[in-house]
């Protein structure tokens, strides 16, 4: 049976005001890193826990935190990406707004590892109210000089920024991220030099997501090896927030370990699908993530298995489909937004989401030619793993395995106008 | 430096440590494709032509940003390689308006050869022939959509060569355009025409509009040059064909990186000054077409008449050096007459002229006093605008209103002077810029900072630094002359010069362009046209810089050294 341990106190009252979160044992682990530990001590400790980042990579956090140059005469800058716009992504917005000093707490310890005195949060621009959280939270953090100079009577300092984005998907890519606080136009920066060596202001920086960053404090708290004995596989440790949403009858956000199968988060966890439909397919992490069909979903929601089975955990935002949806028209509207997210700056991703949209809306609306499904498996090919950011892939993926898995529907649509789903 | 042994094609190649694999390729002479890639430019790797495949990692990466490493194996035309560039190239054909034929660069197009090359027979993708617009506002050149493939090389070359940020992006994916500054119009933008982003347009996006359609690459000579508009000396190509100069480009290899303003670029071929092609001689009070002989005749004859002693001699600064000489060696030399300079000189013979356009790169602060080179010598304020993005920090003392006080930290009068000649003295490197507006005394303010900074004159004229050199100096006014000549080539009357200009006795105007003063000369001489003479000037450096002749002259103009040469002869 799993425990909640990250959204544990998301049910109480006023949890965004400091005395709740304090009452219920909150800042008691920064202080405890800071009097105990060293930093580099708690740099191993996230080695030793195997947290994985939560953004969407899956990218060991502690190695990540480890690819930082010593010795370096350059501030270190942590920047923590609440951007969460990938469609069907909702638990960071949830962290935040139920609990925005658990976000901070997890921000001190970390930046405390990585020696960065200076933190930024850059927040999707949507993210409005959220952002006033997270303001008033730092206010009160900064009033009780949690934040600031020589923090809870340690030496160390730590500011935190909230730079709020303005509403670019790519700015939640990390280095457009960097681009988009440098104020300048939100657009992926060519790697290497990759940002830990060379980031914000050309300083070492570390980018981790808000999820990733509240487990930090937690490891520290109860040592690497209680994180890395839950959950049953050694590469695959640690709590993890699931977002469902789409035609399921609890939507919402769930932690569990990541043993959970996709089938039960869907059936057990969320009631099943609305007025009791067929499941059509599930976007497991994200709309950049390929599609699973409804034969596939018995499957552990962990990085590995989902791997295995061709698709990604990605953001862990489960996006479930019923019978009845037309998958052309789901294509067409992941083609569409990633058309519109595109920088522009590499032609296979510029030109190749454009390309989609187009072909797919003419398909869409009956117009399309016999052959165009190989063109668009073609232009998909071509568009992944050739761009200076992953957005191309992400565009491209998605698309790929609905025309391969739904194949039929796709081709009825070429054979006559109109959509027999609907 | 450490070497780095790597192979590309299988061909063994040693790099410098930190080089980029295409930087190692054109050590290996292995060529491979780019678009976005400039040498002169910051590596944005967004084009991705030059992905190359390397071995033991999945994922093809540019060559262009790609650093070696010990025992990298790259291949730069693997059948993955060439199908990727196939992608790139249909995707880039699919995009805009792409026709060939229609296009002013068809034959010298970077993305047309590429295709070529990859033997692009047809388009994969329906070109979907957008209506893109055509910016024509601006005078010399304009910015056509329907080729613009957004490498952003334009961009670049805006804000990292000329420093002026007015060229960027708006909108996103496949909407994305080039713009200029909030969204503007080209004409009504922040451009200062230096037309730096033509240069490296690598299709016909960018177009030069006096040049267009006049010349392909293959069809054209290039003459390599010095500008002389102002003492900066940039380095320049004019483009020849057929006897005419199409346009000038710049000299990437020289120490404008690259950049001209449009002074040098643009102004000197816009000529609507009626050229001088044969000499002219005043009879019955006309001015008349005459032969060489008998110009000679009038002109020895009115000087003769006025001398000894009425004779005044003025040369302007911007006559090359070889000319200067010849003429003050005539007048001075061998008639004994005063020669004087036409432009105002600078104060401050006593500060060195040492600095360059490097110095400025490498300067921590920048005194501007007295002058302002964003209207003087504009290369050098793209500059020291380039300095101050940087971090370098620049403060102007001057007396009057100035461009350089938008980019300046601190704009002092010229009283102040001293408390910047104080700041100077605390900086690292710096550089000090002076003009002709400063006076002898507050120039001997400067010299303090003398073995401190590098000091970089705003000569009034190209070639002022030769006239300092042969002691020539403005002449307080004509009064007592009764023949006068003037050596005056092409350059441009100051304003207000012919308003005190009392008109002597006899005046002789060697010229290549009608003016005011010619029309009162008594004999006019046809100097050759800017293209057409050859010779050398000292520029703000101190060094001599070579003026290349680019075209056969047309008239009958003759150079000075021939004037002064034939001239003795007639006078002896």
């Amino acid at each position: 049976m799993f425990t909640k341990i990250l959204t544990r106190n998301f049910d109480q009252p006023d949890l965004h005001e400091m005395e709740v979160y304090e009452k219920l044992g909150g800042y008691r682990m920064i202080r405890q890193a800071l009097r105990r530990h060293t930093p580099e001590e708690i740099v191993q400790m996230v080695q030793r826990s195997g947290l994985r980042g939560r953004g969407g990579a899956g990218f060991p956090t502690g190695i990540k935190w480890g690819f930082i140059p010593r010795n370096s005469d350059k501030p270190t800058y942590l920047c923590v990406n609440a951007d969460e716009s990938e469609p069907g992504t909702f638990k960071d917005r949830h962290i935040i707004l139920h609990d925005p000093h658990q976000l901070l707490e997890g921000i001190m310890v970390s930046a405390y590892a990585i020696q960065s005195r200076r933190a930024f949060i850059y927040i999707r621009g949507e993210m409005a109210r959220e952002a006033a959280i997270l303001n008033d939270a730092i206010a009160q953090a900064e009033k009780k000089n949690y934040l600031g100079h020589r923090i809870f009577g340690e030496d160390f300092d730590l500011q935190i920024q909230v730079v709020r984005g303005a509403g670019a998907y790519i700015c939640g890519e990390e280095t457009g991220l960097l681009e988009s606080i440098e104020g300048k136009r939100g657009q992926p920066r060519t790697k290497p030099p990759f940002p830990a060596v060379c980031g914000l202001y050309g300083c070492p920086t570390i980018i981790n997501n808000v999820e990733t960053l509240i487990n930090v404090p937690h490891i520290v708290a109860n040592g690497p090896e209680w994180f890395a004995a839950i959950g049953k596989d050694p590469r695959n440790t640690g709590p993890k927030l699931y977002g469902v949403s789409g035609q399921v009858k609890r939507p919402g956000v769930y932690e569990f370990d990541m043993t959970i199968t996709l089938k039960e988060l869907i059936y057990d966890v969320c009631g099943g699908l609305t007025e009791n439909r067929a499941l059509k397919g599930v976007i497991p992490g994200g709309s950049s993530v390929p599609i699973l069909l409804p034969e596939e979903i018995d499957v552990a929601m962990d990085f590995d298995s989902l791997a295995a089975r061709g698709t990604m955990l990605g953001s862990a935002g489960v996006v479930v489909i019923g019978e009845g949806t037309c998958m052309v028209r789901v294509a067409r509207r992941v083609a569409q937004f990633y058309a519109f997210e595109s920088c522009g700056q590499c032609p296979p991703c510029r030109e190749g989401t454009a390309w989609l949209h187009k072909i797919l809306q003419r398909i869409e609306s009956g117009g399309g030619h016999p052959g165009e499904l190989d063109l668009l498996a073609e232009i998909c090919d071509n568009m992944k793993s050739h761009t200076i950011c992953p957005l191309s892939d992400a565009a491209a993926m998605p698309i790929e395995s609905y025309i391969r898995k739904y194949r039929a529907e796709f081709e009825e649509h070429l054979s006559r106008p109109g959509c027999a789903c609907s | 430096m450490s070497k780095v042994n790597l192979k590309i094609n299988g061909k063994t190649v040693q790099a410098p440590a930190g080089s980029t694999i295409l930087e190692a390729a054109r050590l290996a002479e292995v060529d491979i494709p780019v678009l976005c890639h400039h040498p002169k430019l910051a590596n944005l790797g967004s084009c991705r032509i030059c992905l190359v495949e390397i071995a033991r990692q999945p994922n093809l990466h540019p060559a262009c940003t790609y650093p070696v490493f010990e025992g990298m194996e790259v291949q730069t035309e693997s059948p993955r390689v060439v199908e990727m560039r196939k992608f790139v190239l249909d995707m880039l054909f699919s995009e805009r308006n792409h026709h060939c034929m229609y296009c002013e660069m068809s034959g010298d197009c970077e993305l047309q050869n590429l295709a070529y090359r990859y033997r692009m027979d047809r388009w994969s993708f329906p070109s979907p022939h957008p209506h893109m617009p055509v910016d024509a506002t601006r005078k010399y050149f304009l910015l056509d959509h329907s080729r613009c493939i957004l490498c952003r090389r334009c961009l670049r070359a805006c804000s990292d060569l000329a420093a002026n940020h007015t060229l960027g992006v708006k909108n996103r994916g496949a909407d994305t355009m080039i713009c200029a500054d909030m969204d503007l119009s080209f004409g009504e933008s922040s451009c200062v025409s230096c037309g730096t982003c033509l240069e490296v347009c690598p299709t016909g996006a960018l177009v030069d509009r006096r040049s267009a359609y006049m010349g392909r690459t293959a069809e054209v000579q290039r003459v390599r040059s010095s500008c002389a508009a102002c003492s900066l000396g940039c380095g320049v190509e004019l483009v020849v064909r057929g006897g005419q100069v199409l346009r000038v480009e710049s000299d990437w290899d020289r120490h404008n990186e690259g950049v001209l303003c449009v002074a040098g670029r643009f102004e000197p071929l816009e000529q609507t000054r009626e050229k001088i092609t044969r000499p002219l001689v005043r009879r019955d009070g006309q001015l008349q077409e005459a032969t060489w002989v008998e110009a000679l005749d009038a002109l020895v004859s009115g000087l003769r008449q006025a001398a000894p002693g009425g004779i005044r001699a003025v040369t302007s600064g911007a006559v090359l050096s070889e000319g200067m000489n010849e003429f003050v060696n005539f007048f001075k030399g061998k008639m004994g007459v005063p020669v004087h300079l036409l432009e105002p000189a600078l104060a401050g013979s006593e500060l060195a002229a040492d600095g360059g356009l490097k110095d400025v790169d490498a300067a921590d602060f920048i005194l501007v006093a007295g002058g302002d080179p964003l209207a003087s010598h504009r290369v050098l304020g793209y500059r020291i605008k380039r300095a101050i993005d940087k971090g370098a920090e620049v403060w102007l003392v001057s007396g009057k209103e100035t461009e350089m006080a938008h980019f300046a930290a601190r704009c002092l009068g010229l009283a102040e002077l001293d408390s910047a000649v104080a700041h100077c003295m605390e900086s690292r490197s710096p550089v000090v810029v002076y003009g002709a507006d400063l006076t002898a005394r507050e120039a001997g303010r400067l010299a303090r900072l003398r073995g401190k900074a590098r000091f970089i004159p705003l000569a009034p004229s190209p070639n002022g630094h030769r006239a300092q050199v042969l002691g020539l100096e403005p002449a307080a006014g004509w009064a007592g002359a009764k023949a006068l000549f003037v050596l005056l080539e092409s350059a441009l009357l100051q304003e207000g010069w012919l308003q005190e200009f009392r008109r002597p006795q006899f005046l002789a105007v060697y010229a290549s362009c009608r003016s005011p003063l010619t029309d009162q000369a008594d004999v006019v001489l046809p100097a050759l046209q800017w293209y057409e003479r050859q010779g050398t000037f000292i520029n703000m450096e101190g060094r001599n810089v070579d003026v290349h002749q680019a075209v056969e002259p047309g008239g009958e103009g003759w150079s000075v050294q021939k004037l002064f040469d034939r001239l003795s002869g007639c006078m002896t």
